[in-house]
């Protein structure tokens, strides 16, 4: 039970976006990612979710998923957030968030159209699951508003929601923290843990270093495409290779 | 929510029964309105699916008219030529066109949205040239004579009234209950924002190449009823222009909203009736849509105007733990 990528590569025109990338996530496991802007990080989470073809392979629990599309991939249990959130701002919260149980939806083509009862249990159903996740988020009292009418970092719990409702076994977050403020941040902090504990494998790219290395059980450094240090969050924090490319030497003390 | 969801999505089908009740008591009171009610229905169930595909799930097709083609010419052959019964040929006048839809689609819709518009047009040419060369089915520039109108409804004109827009009801009903449902959600997704329908789960060229297929099944359906109705079906009776008409009305009515499609297949109906001469209605409508669409992006109904509907449509419990209360702001 993992979902894990070997030897992922990617080039754009002359740009070594990622060089042989390989990571790995179990169950309940969090692996923090960080480096500094242009890395990588974001186009490895495009390369886990089908977004773009790397060369190299991603595997989820035994079976390669490379080939595969991106929906079918988020079918096998693998769910995203984006670090622009990308969602119709038109739409109330709630209505964003019910977007996430798109996967296993049990609602037949042929009864939506119909209108059939059972479409509206089932929706009635979803509802209450996602008020139950937005609450968790702190946007409860928001979820009949627009979603354009949220902040930038709220939005970012939407979509954290959004893709927690998909029921994933493995979780890909793409700077959820940012602009968030301190309340915010810990509830944040508690959603991923708990979901860690219920047995969800997460990778969460962060550059609030210090956030990000509490969080995680593991932390993986990305410079220019290229894994410079891995493994026990303070000592990768504290390798030279980190502190020289990304963090700068005033961080360490 | 039950009760007042299930309101907004009654709400447009009690507007429409409105207009086919209207339209029948004018009816009766001058017969020739019937006529036009007939056509409005008639170009309302081409709209209609339009409405879905391209205003919800933003995938322009200009092969409306060309599947009602279709499935008229389906009908015609069947009937007249083989003896079919009716009611037998209907399930290959709707079948038909939706396999063909449904076949056509995959690699179609991979395409964006205008060259899409500029494949089906060509579609509907090439139809109608096979229509205008198959001359042994279709009789060619002559077309089919003797198509035998329905059974029961005949040629009376109220009947006729009554069939189409009791479709055109059904076909409402069931817009409105996709667009509120999970799948609707989903196929706003793929308008929106590509990536986001994929990155949430959804298949987006099986849920786009469904609806194509159930819009021109539709369309077949239409064009099944058109050749019982007027008798005679040849390539020019629903001819190219009718695909980029109905896109006109969707357009002009407004895409995102049910009842759109409606409006503006009754305003072009009405406006056709009006005009004198196609180059000056050309005219019209071209200026009309312009100005419409620069004053009211979204057409003439927009969701916006429904948006009461929609606010009291979802009744959520309040953030405390009291299930059941109605989160309103003041
Ligand atoms: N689709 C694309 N086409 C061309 N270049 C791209 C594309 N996507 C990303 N890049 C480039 O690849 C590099 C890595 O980008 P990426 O978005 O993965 O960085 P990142 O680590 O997520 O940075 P940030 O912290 O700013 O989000 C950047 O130089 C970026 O400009
Ligand atoms: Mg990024």
């Amino acid at each position: 039970m993992t979902l894990s990528a070997r030897d992922l590569s990617v080039r754009f025109g002359g740009l070594q976006a990622l060089a042989e990338v390989s990571l790995e996530v179990t169950p309940g496991r969090i692996l923090g990612l960080i480096g500094p802007n242009g890395a990588g990080k974001t186009t490895l989470f495009n390369c886990l979710t089908g977004v773009i073809q790397p060369k190299g392979t991603v595997v989820v629990d035994g079976v390669e998923i490379t080939q595969l599309r991106t929906d079918e991939r988020v079918r096998r249990g693998i769910s995203r957030t984006f670090q622009t959130p990308r969602l119709d701002m038109n739409r109330t919260v709630l209505d964003a968030v019910m977007l996430g149980y798109t996967p296993h939806l049990a609602q037949g083509r042929l009864a939506c159209f119909l209108g059939l009862p059972s479409v509206g249990r089932s929706e009635e159903h979803l509802r209450n699951g996602a008020i139950e996740k937005i609450r968790l988020l702190g946007l409860g009292g928001a979820a009949e508003d627009r979603a354009g009418s949220l902040s930038l970092g709220q939005l970012r719990l939407l979509e954290v929601a959004r893709a927690l409702v998909a029921g994933p076994r493995y979780l890909l977050l793409d700077e959820p923290a940012a602009g968030l403020d301190e309340s915010d941040r810990i509830r944040l902090a508690d959603a991923i843990k708990n979901a860690a504990a219920s047995g969800i494998g997460i990778v969460l790219i962060e550059h609030n270093v210090g956030f990000v290395s509490r969080l995680s059980h593991e932390l993986l450094a990305l410079v220019n495409g290229t894994v410079v240090a891995r493994g026990e969050p303070n000592s990768v924090v504290c390798s030279e290779k980190v502190v020289e490319a990304y963090l700068g030497p005033a961080y360490v003390h | 929510m039950t009760r007042s969801v299930r309101l907004s999505r009654i709400s447009p089908v009690l507007i429409i029964l409105g207009i086919a009740i209207t339209l029948a008591i004018a009816g009766e009171v001058r017969p020739s309105i019937y006529a036009t009610s007939v056509t409005i229905g008639f170009f309302s169930l081409l709209a209609l699916p339009l409405g879905l595909l391209y205003g919800q799930g933003g995938a322009i097709s200009l092969a409306q008219g060309g599947f009602a083609a279709v499935g008229a010419f389906t009908t015609a052959i069947l009937t007249v030529k083989f003896g079919w019964s009716p009611f037998a040929s209907l399930v290959v006048s709707v079948g038909l066109p939706a396999i063909l839809a449904f076949v056509i689609a995959r690699p179609l819709l991979r395409l964006p949205e205008l060259s899409l518009a500029l494949v089906t047009i060509s579609l509907v040419m090439i139809f109608k040239v096979v229509f205008e060369r198959a001359e042994r089915l279709t009789g060619g520039y002559n077309g089919i004579t003797g198509i035998a109108p329905l059974p029961i409804i005949g040629v009376e004109r109220s009947y006729a009234h009554w069939t189409v827009w009791t479709a055109v009801l059904i076909v409402a009903y069931c817009y409105a209950s996709y667009v509120e449902s999970g799948r609707g959600r989903a196929l706003n997704a793929i308008r929106v924002d590509r990536l986001l329908a994929e990155s949430t789960g959804t298949n987006v060229a099986l849920e786009l190449s469904s609806l194509f297929s159930l819009s021109a099944g539709i369309a077949g359906f239409a064009g099944w009823f058109y050749a019982h109705y007027i008798g005679f079906m040849a390539p020019d009776s629903l001819d190219p222009t009718l695909s980029a008409n109905i896109l006109f009305m969707v357009v002009l009515g407004g895409r995102k909203s049910v009842l759109g499609p409606i409006v503006g297949a009754s305003l072009f109906t009405l406006a056709s009736d009006l005009l004198p001469g196609t180059v000056t209605q050309g005219m019209i409508f071209g200026s009309l849509l312009i100005v419409i669409l620069v004053f009211f992006p979204d057409g003439i109904v927009s969701p916006g105007m429904m948006r009461w509907t929609r606010r009291r449509a979802t009744t959520i419990p309040e953030a405390k733990n009291t299930p059941g209360v109605r989160l309103e702001r003041a």
